[in-house]
């Protein structure tokens, strides 16, 4: 186990490294740097060399990332193009309000999926299930940015219950960003539960087809004894790889929603700083999202092999 | 009813104070285009125009009819040839923290824009000053290496800012300046929080507050409009104009401006080097039909003439699609199978990809086959303007003689269309030299004429503004950005 712990530990480490060289020369490879970004037409001779010169992008590539990568090792993650503000401040502020959203989204959507996954199982082609089975497959379909705008417009703009778009700067604190976060944070809710739910729903159904809850039934045990007691624990396993890799997603691949609600999280910066060619930027949050695609996959795999005594087993019998 | 005398008295007072003292928020958006190198220099490439232009003033403003207006200079007088112009000073003017407005301010800030080492993109605008002396302590004397009979034109440019001395070092952070608003926070990517300054010069600002807010999104900006998160955005576009005419919480200013959007065939390569063929292919276009297609009618068509329509040196020409024109001219520079033409367009400005397909149609029927290449909005810059042969423009409005300098001299740091012409560089010499104003106007006009007949660059309309406002706001002056009095503004 401690073994195997180890070597997920090291490739998660060296699968980290790998995507920020695969980043740096993805950015490297565009057109353009940050100061061509920045000058646009403008973008010639004096003020060309003055701005490069600045941000020392006269120096070799290959240079520039070494020496970024030996002071990202140390916990230093440089300064943003302007060369006022630490990357560290910057993408910390980011990362908090990714988290703030996520843990909103995750608290709203994880029990509620869960809840409706094990209804729509259990009641299998009835009514509710098939209610229930439209309107997440409507929910998973419809893009993001449609079901947010159709939001705003609804919450917004018609019954003006809620503000629309998030205004709040992002080193705020958190308690500061309710009530613009509901919006976001309800569209995200509904794509995510639709993912959970069906997920949730096929296991639940598959489990209570199983030969023990067979067995179970005919020796008389209570219904609602062998769905709680016998099938949940195991119906709900597959559930929780879903919900790591939902985590994950939430923390850097909401770009849509951050966009279209103007929220201050890591997946907005990412992509402005990748238009502004903003490179140190970049590349701390690659190295954070990877970081937590990593990590979130590994905990999700382990916590499966504690919850699931069978795994844990056939992995010793193996070695 | 004593009770109700109270009350009203009360609401009275209220309702007073409110006319005397600065009151409430206003509340606008800009577009984050510089992200983390936004600056409140107002001379560098990064600054945020939406602050610089509240928190500073300049010698010279536009005023509402969009001629010279005295801002931080009182008056100003030019010697003979226009060689030498003095400029008296406002008194009694301070800058926020304090310091007063003085001519070692105005000689400090120019020198500064004119560093050929800082290399500031507002520097093109002033840079036939040779010299900037303080007479006294409140005149000023500008000495210009060219007669130029307009100089305070080009001291009206939005970037002019005047700063206190020697404090080109902090500016960016501070906005240090002699404005209506003050900055209480700078915070490009969040909001940024101005107040009033109540000893503004020309009497306390109507709004105590104001709130500049970071907003990268076209659309996320409109649903800030349209929910009431902020009071003000200019720039819509007429589809989303529909929105907002509807209800009765919302005004659109129309506000005829000189930006532009145009095609620039470089004319120092074939087949574009021969006039005949740049003149066919600027024929061929159908301006009207354009304004219609591309800016569903908000747009006011040109003749490839760089002048917005309100400039007082508007030539006025008339330019109708000539297919029948345009092919004579193919066919006598040897073309009578007509050209194919390759136009490169991005999506960096939305309107080009329009603007190139439907050209492409009204071109077709001259025998001007157009082949639109979408280039990406990456390095359109540096990649695809004035490298490509044809290739999508786009300019915001600027005094006539300035967008003539820098876009079609000879020498022009901007010259996108490689347009090399002595005549026209002799025009506009002379019309600078001119002191005559009817005789400048006859010349400026007459350049104008000359960039029809022989010009690179299709300009087919200078685009129109939309701007949404809340109701709640109130006496907002329904001019171009850089001349509004954003001091008269007041919200309820």
């Amino acid at each position: 186990m401690l073994r195997m712990l180890l070597r997920r530990l090291f490739l998660g480490a060296v699968t980290v490294a790998i995507v920020s060289v695969i980043i740096f020369s993805g950015v490297e490879l565009l057109p353009g740097d940050s100061c061509t970004a920045f000058l646009e037409r403008e973008a010639k001779g004096k003020l060309l060399e003055n701005c490069r010169e600045a941000q020392g992008l006269n120096r070799p590539a290959v240079e520039r990332y070494v020496d970024w990568a030996a002071s990202a090792v140390q916990g230093d993650l440089g300064v943003s193009a302007n060369g006022q503000k630490s990357i560290s401040e910057l993408v910390g502020n980011r990362l908090k309000n990714s988290l703030l959203l996520a843990a909103c989204s995750l608290a709203l959507g994880v029990p509620l999926a869960i809840f409706l996954g094990v209804v729509t199982g259990l009641w299998r082609d009835r009514p509710i299930d098939l209610t229930l089975s439209t309107l997440a497959i409507f929910a998973m379909t419809i893009p993001e940015f449609v079901s947010a705008t159709v939001l705003i417009l609804l919450f917004s703009v018609w019954l003006g219950w809620l503000p629309g778009i998030v205004l709040t700067p992002a080193h705020a604190p958190a308690s500061q960003f309710f009530p613009e976060i509901l919006l976001p944070v309800l569209v995200l809710t509904m794509v995510m539960t639709a993912h959970i739910l069906r997920m949730v729903r096929s296991s639940v159904i598959e489990v209570m087809a199983g030969d023990y809850v067979q067995m179970a039934t005919l020796k008389g045990v209570p219904y609602w004894r062998i769905v709680f007691r016998h099938a949940l624990p195991n119906a709900l396993l597959p559930a929780i790889n879903v919900v790591a890799l939902t985590i994950a997603w939430l923390l850097g691949g909401v770009v849509v929603i951050e966009v279209v609600f103007n929220y201050p999280g890591l997946g907005r910066m990412m992509i402005d700083s990748i238009s502004d060619r903003d490179l140190p930027v970049v590349q701390a949050i690659a190295l954070i999202v990877a970081t937590v695609y990593v990590g979130v996959n590994l905990s999700a795999d382990l916590l499966t092999m504690i919850a699931n005594p069978r795994l844990r087993t056939m992995h010793m019998r193996r070695k | 009813m004593k009770r109700f005398l109270t009350m009203a008295v009360a609401s009275a007072m209220i309702a007073g104070m409110a006319a005397a003292e600065p009151s409430g928020t206003f509340r606008q958006a800009h577009e984050l285009g510089f992200g983390a190198q936004s600056s409140l220099d107002p001379i560098s490439k990064g600054r945020v125009f939406q602050i610089t232009e509240k928190i500073m003033n300049r010698l010279v403003r536009p005023g509402l009819d969009g001629k010279p207006q005295a801002d931080l200079a009182t008056s100003w007088e030019a010697n003979e040839d226009a060689t030498v112009w003095t400029f008296k000073l406002r008194d009694g003017v301070k800058f926020h923290d304090g310091s007063t407005f003085e001519a070692a301010d105005v000689v400090y800030s120019l020198n500064r824009v004119l560093d050929p080492d800082s290399d500031s993109p507002a520097r093109s605008a002033v840079k036939m000053i040779t010299g900037v002396e303080a007479l006294d302590n409140m005149t000023v004397q500008i000495t210009l290496n060219t007669p130029f009979a307009d100089m305070p034109l080009q001291l009206m440019d939005y970037r002019l800012r005047m700063l206190n001395e020697g404090s080109g070092d902090t500016i960016a952070t501070t906005g240090n300046g002699t404005g209506p608003f003050k900055v209480e926070t700078f915070d490009a990517e969040g909001t940024t929080v101005l107040v009033a300054n109540p000893d503004y010069w020309e009497g306390a600002p109507g709004v105590a507050r104001m709130e500049v807010i970071g907003i990268a999104d076209g659309q996320a900006r409109l649903q800030a409009l349209l929910g009431g998160q902020i009071d003000m955005e200019r720039g819509i576009t007429a589809q989303q104009q529909v929105m907002l005419t509807g209800s009765d919480r919302f005004n659109v200013q129309v506000i005829p401006t000189g930006n532009w959007r145009g095609l620039v065939f470089r004319t120092d390569v074939e087949p574009f080097s021969d006039v005949r063929v740049r003149k066919a292919v600027r024929m061929a276009a159908d301006r009207d039909e354009l304004v219609k297609l591309v800016l569903g009618g908000q747009g006011v068509v040109a003749c490839d003439a760089p002048v917005e329509p309100n400039d007082q040196y508007r030539a006025d020409m008339s330019c109708p699609q000539d297919i029948e024109g345009a092919k004579a001219l193919l066919a006598e520079a040897g073309y009578s199978d007509g050209i194919d033409i390759d136009v490169h367009v991005s999506t960096l400005e939305p309107t080009w990809p329009t603007l190139a397909v439907a050209y492409q149609e009204q071109a077709a029927a001259a025998g001007i086959r157009v082949n639109v290449v979408q280039a990406p909005t990456d390095g359109y810059w540096s990649e695809v303007w004035m490298k490509k042969d044809v290739a999508a423009t786009r300019w915001n409005e600027r005094p006539a003689d300035q967008a003539l300098h820098e876009i079609y001299l000879s020498t022009a740091k901007w010259n996108e269309s490689y347009f090399k012409d002595e005549a026209f560089d002799a025009m506009l010499a002379d019309a600078r030299r001119e002191l005559d104003f009817e005789k400048r106007n006859a010349i400026y006009q007459a350049a104008q004429q000359h960039l029809w007949e022989n010009g690179g660059t299709l300009i087919p309309y200078t685009v129109t503004k939309l701007v949404g406002v809340s109701s709640r706001v109130h006496n907002l002056d329904q001019v171009k950005n850089d001349a509004v009095r954003w001091h008269k503004i007041t919200v309820d």
